[in-house]
């Protein structure tokens, strides 16, 4: 491809891949860079989670209900391939119902489908679930994908309609020409593009400062449980209400609950532990031990399931919990899309439309003010 | 449970049993770690029953004296089936969690050998298609006979041993194939002289053989194998290689049983667990790397991990038990001289060294290879599924494969094609260390995992 | 001696014996059908890493033959699938 592409987009993620195939479908043509192979960061390290049962009232679940729907829309765009599924979730609570049927109420004003049932309908979703847990929520739009094959088959599209991926190649250096991004310089050469899109996730924080702007995301650590191949015994994404307290947790410290559910492959998935300890390397044994505990507390019979590898992850982490979807106020032709923390498979193709909209100034879904990059300046100046 | 040892060993083989004789005789407690139901590890794997392991032996008597003498010395404790499930670093000790509790030390030899390797090929996954090593350990831990008609094959000289063990045990060897030359002995002949007991050994088995009628048929391998109707081994297609082991002919050979092995690969997933700093050889062989000690490199300054035997470079019994008693000695810093050890190992690994040359692999072997060839076993995952993840998606490295396919990704944890990717792929030597992680070593139930008390 | 079952059948080997051992000197050979395909599958590396000899022991999956020691009363069998 020439050295001059409409778009360059630098990261090779889910978020990147389907920014690069919005702005693909909307007639640019687009380069994906990434340092790594595709998929290779925190896309790689999730659960596939594609959720709105998770997030409170606002703007991020405005996004989620959209990008829902965007994600059946992408399949049906570029031919499915990824193992999306409508499996719906279920969420427990083992602190009585009055906190979650809040919750329930708050989210149906929002539009979600999320429906309060009863104890024998949720034994009956879930028929291997504790009898100690009596209160629950059925979500049947939560669904989920193969977050690695999705990226792969969305950047696939994006190749078999004009873009390029470039991968091994590292951005050394984002140039920029009174405050104008310019070109993009790669341990594989230089591009330059009047656009230019931060899609690097957990390390977009290091690609703002090369372009000489500044952007506040973090690494939040979280380790995933797979236990061996096992008969089917969970049919949906099942978790405690804590969870949704968790996302929203602004604490350093660790937070854990279990988020449990069965792949395709046979394996049982055990999440969700968060915690701000930087890009610490190795495992931590002793949250593994907690996710365990919590995932036995949800389904007994996992006590006797034996658990096969353990994986780590580190999700991009913006001060306020909300993505960073928008033009840099520093950089003109620099956008960012990242900071999705354990968020992003779900919220990315909605983020991507977004970003695509607010770049070709169209009209778009939702107003993109509330992710606005600015945001961080607005408060530190003040 | 936890317990904390001065010393502890992690292995029972010989380099393992060296490793707490020695430490242990130098004063220190010594928790020795094995997974097996009896010490001895692979090599010195036996039944209990005295006449039978003499007869499946080259030497059992040393290895004899060597349990006895471990399993007598009152400073050794000796953990059998103890399966570690990780092994971590928290506050300046090593913990390592297994299925009877956790087990804590600043003192760690790691001794943990290695197993066969194994290459794809059509109906490697046929019930009968078997590792030399398993047909071996059947034998001398069990005096179980794996079949009836076997073929022995692939590369090294531990298809030596397996075919004389097999063949005087009443089964019927009717191959003995050696993919390499024969003439390759010939080029580093002065090397292998240097070993002239090993050399000796060598020359008894193939004289042995030859009294049974087995004869060694070199640079042919088997390339396929075929089921009967119940699913079951019926005979194998052997190829007449080239210099590059591309095949030249072919003709079929009946058989229940087909033992192949192509070397071994040391199983350095402990080591890097612990972030022990690792090498790959040219052959694509991962070890741990050591000091003339036998020490390991590792950051933390408060813990010395030590490491022999087949874990810092495949190299037989003899140089295990050298390698042993020096990080025995040097682990618990013995007074005594280690110079004499030290000539031995170094002659030891000269002739480790020039046998490496004698049986390389040669990548012919994935013209082997069909479409509908397994490559991972546990998941199932054909060639043809890499191949069009590669086509597919231009992924162009081992770990980008694994994810797209779940190649890699079961029960075993790529023990056993993990290395094969990554020849298919031609990994970089960091990427062959990187998939070296498994951060469960072997699987545990998660409500051993959840226990309250644990670290 | 040490008695158990396979597929329901009673076998009885010396005590010590491992079920890959045991199943083999009385010549069953297939220990499982793997989850995908129902492909046969028996003892492969014979030492517990390859996890191919898998059986079903006293109800539990996933446990390798040719470590398992054959205890008094044990019931294994084929493991289908996972």
């Amino acid at each position: 491809m020439s050295q001059s592409p409409d778009a360059i987009v630098i990261g090779a993620g889910i978020v990147g891949a389907t920014t690069a195939l919005a702005l693909t479908n909307a007639g640019l043509k687009v380069l994906v860079l990434d340092r790594g192979s595709i998929a290779s960061g925190t896309t790689s390290a999730g659960e596939g989670n594609i959720l709105v049962s998770d997030k409170e009232p606002g703007a991020e679940l405005d996004l989620a209900l959209r990008s829902r729907d965007a994600w059946f829309e992408l399949a049906d765009d570029i031919g499915g391939g990824f193992e999306l599924e409508a499996k719906g979730g279920v969420v427990v609570s083992s602190s009585g119902s009055e906190s979650l049927r809040n919750l329930t109420s708050k989210q149906r004003d929002s539009g979600i489908d999320a429906r309060d049932i009863s104890s024998s309908e949720l034994w009956e979703l879930e028929p291997h679930l504790s009898r100690s847990i009596n209160v629950g929520a059925y979500y049947p739009q939560d669904a989920q994908c193969q977050p690695m094959l999705a990226t792969a088959r969305v950047l696939q599209a994006v190749k078999q309609r004009g873009g390029d991926v470039v991968t091994g190649s590292e951005v050394l250096a984002i140039e920029n020409r009174h405050g104008v991004v310019s070109s993009v310089v790669t341990s594989r050469g230089s591009y330059s593009a009047p656009v230019v899109i931060n899609a690097a996730g957990t390390w977009a924080g290091a690609i703002a400062r090369l372009a000489g702007a500044e952007l506040p995301i973090a690494p939040r650590r979280g380790f995933i449980l797979v236990s061996v191949p096992t008969p089917h015994r969970i049919f949906h994404k099942v978790y405690s209400s804590d969870y949704v307290a968790n996302v929203a947790s602004g604490d350093a410290d660790l937070q854990s609950s279990a988020v449990v559910e069965g792949t395709q492959s046979g394996t049982i998935l055990i999440g969700a532990s968060r915690e701000r300890v930087g890009f610490k390397e190795g495992i931590d044994y002793s949250v593994v031990r907690i996710l365990a505990h919590q995932a036995i507390e949800l389904f007994p019979f996992l006590a006797n399931v034996q658990l096969m590898r353990v994986y780590r992850g580190f999700r991009p982490y913006a001060p306020d919990h909300l993505p960073v979807i928008g033009q840099d106020p520093i950089i003109k032709g620099l956008w960012h899309n990242a900071g999705h923390e354990g968020a992003g498979i779900g919220l990315a193709p909605g983020s991507a439309q977004l970003l695509a909209d607010t770049i070709l100034e169209r009209h778009s879904f939702m107003n993109a003010a509330p992710f606005s990059p600015s945001r961080f300046s607005t408060v530190s100046s003040s | 449970m936890e317990v904390r040892y001065q010393v502890i060993v992690l292995g029972g083989g010989p380099a393992g049993l060296n490793a707490a004789k020695y430490a242990a005789n130098a004063g220190y407690e010594v928790g020795l770690i094995d997974a097996g139901t009896r010490l001895g590890g692979q090599y010195w794997r036996h039944t209990g029953r005295e006449e039978f392991d003499q007869s499946v032996h080259h030497n059992f008597d040393q290895g004899s004296l060597l349990m006895d003498a471990v399993l007598a010395n009152p400073r050794i404790t000796v953990h059998s089936e103890t399966n570690i499930w990780s092994a971590s670093i928290i506050n300046d000790e090593v913990v390592l969690r297994t299925n009877n509790g956790a087990f804590i030390t600043q003192r760690l030899i790691l001794a943990t050998g290695a197993y066969d390797r194994s290459l794809p090929f059509p109906g490697w996954d046929i019930p009968g298609v078997m590792t030399p090593g398993a047909a071996q350990s059947l034998l001398k831990g069990h005096g179980v006979l794996v079949g009836k008609r076997i073929v022995v094959a692939g590369t090294g000289p531990f298809l030596l041993p397996v075919a004389t063990g097999l063949s005087s045990h009443g089964a019927s060897v009717v191959g003995l194939l050696e993919a390499s030359s024969k003439y390759s002995w010939a080029k580093n002949l002065l090397e292998l002289l240097r070993n002239p007991a090993k050399a000796l050994e060598g020359i008894g088995y193939l004289l042995a053989l030859r009294g049974r009628k087995v004869e060694m048929r070199f640079r042919q391998a088997i390339v396929a194998a075929h089921a009967s109707a119940d699913g079951s081994l019926e005979s194998v297609t052997i190829a007449n290689l080239d210099s590059e082991w591309k095949i030249r002919s072919t003709y079929k050979l009946s058989c229940d049983v087909a033992a192949v092995g192509w070397g071994f690969t040391a199983d350095t997933a402990i080591a890097y667990s612990l972030g022990l700093a690792l090498d790959v050889d040219a052959s694509g062989s991962i070890s741990v790397v050591v000091d003339e000690n036998q020490r390991a490199r590792q950051p933390n300054a408060a813990i010395a991990i030590y490491a022999a035997g087949e874990l810092t470079g495949i190299g037989g019994a003899d140089l295990a038990l050298v390698e042993g008693a020096i990080a025995g000695l040097a682990i618990a810093g013995s007074a005594q001289d280690l110079k004499t050890l030290k000539k031995r190992r170094k002659k030891l690994l000269r002739f480790a060294q020039a046998l490496t040359k004698v049986y390389p692999v040669a990548s012919g072997w994935k013209s082997w290879l069909s479409e509908d060839t397994t490559i991972c076993r546990c998941e199932e995952i054909s060639y043809s599924d890499i191949n069009e993840a590669r086509e597919e998606f231009d992924a162009s490295d081992a770990r980008t494969i694994k994810l797209l396919t779940r190649c890699g990704m079961g029960l075993c944890q790529g023990r056993i094609c993990g290395r094969t990717i990554a020849d298919l792929m031609n990994s970089t030597p960091q990427e062959r260390i990187s998939s070296a992680s498994r951060p469960i070593l072997s699987p545990i139930t998660l409500g051993e995992v959840a226990q309250e008390g644990l670290l | 001696m040490i008695n158990f079952t396979f597929e329901g059948e009673p076998i009885s080997v010396e005590p010590g014996t491992s079920v890959a051992a045991a199943l083999l000197s009385h010549g069953e050979r297939i220990t499982r059908l793997t989850r995908f395909n129902s492909t046969p599958r028996s003892i492969f590396c014979g030492i517990g890493v390859c996890f191919d000899c898998l059986v079903e022991v006293d109800g539990e999956p996933n446990q390798r033959s040719c470590i398992t020691t054959v205890k008094e009363g044990m019931v294994v069998k084929v493991q289908h699938g996972s």
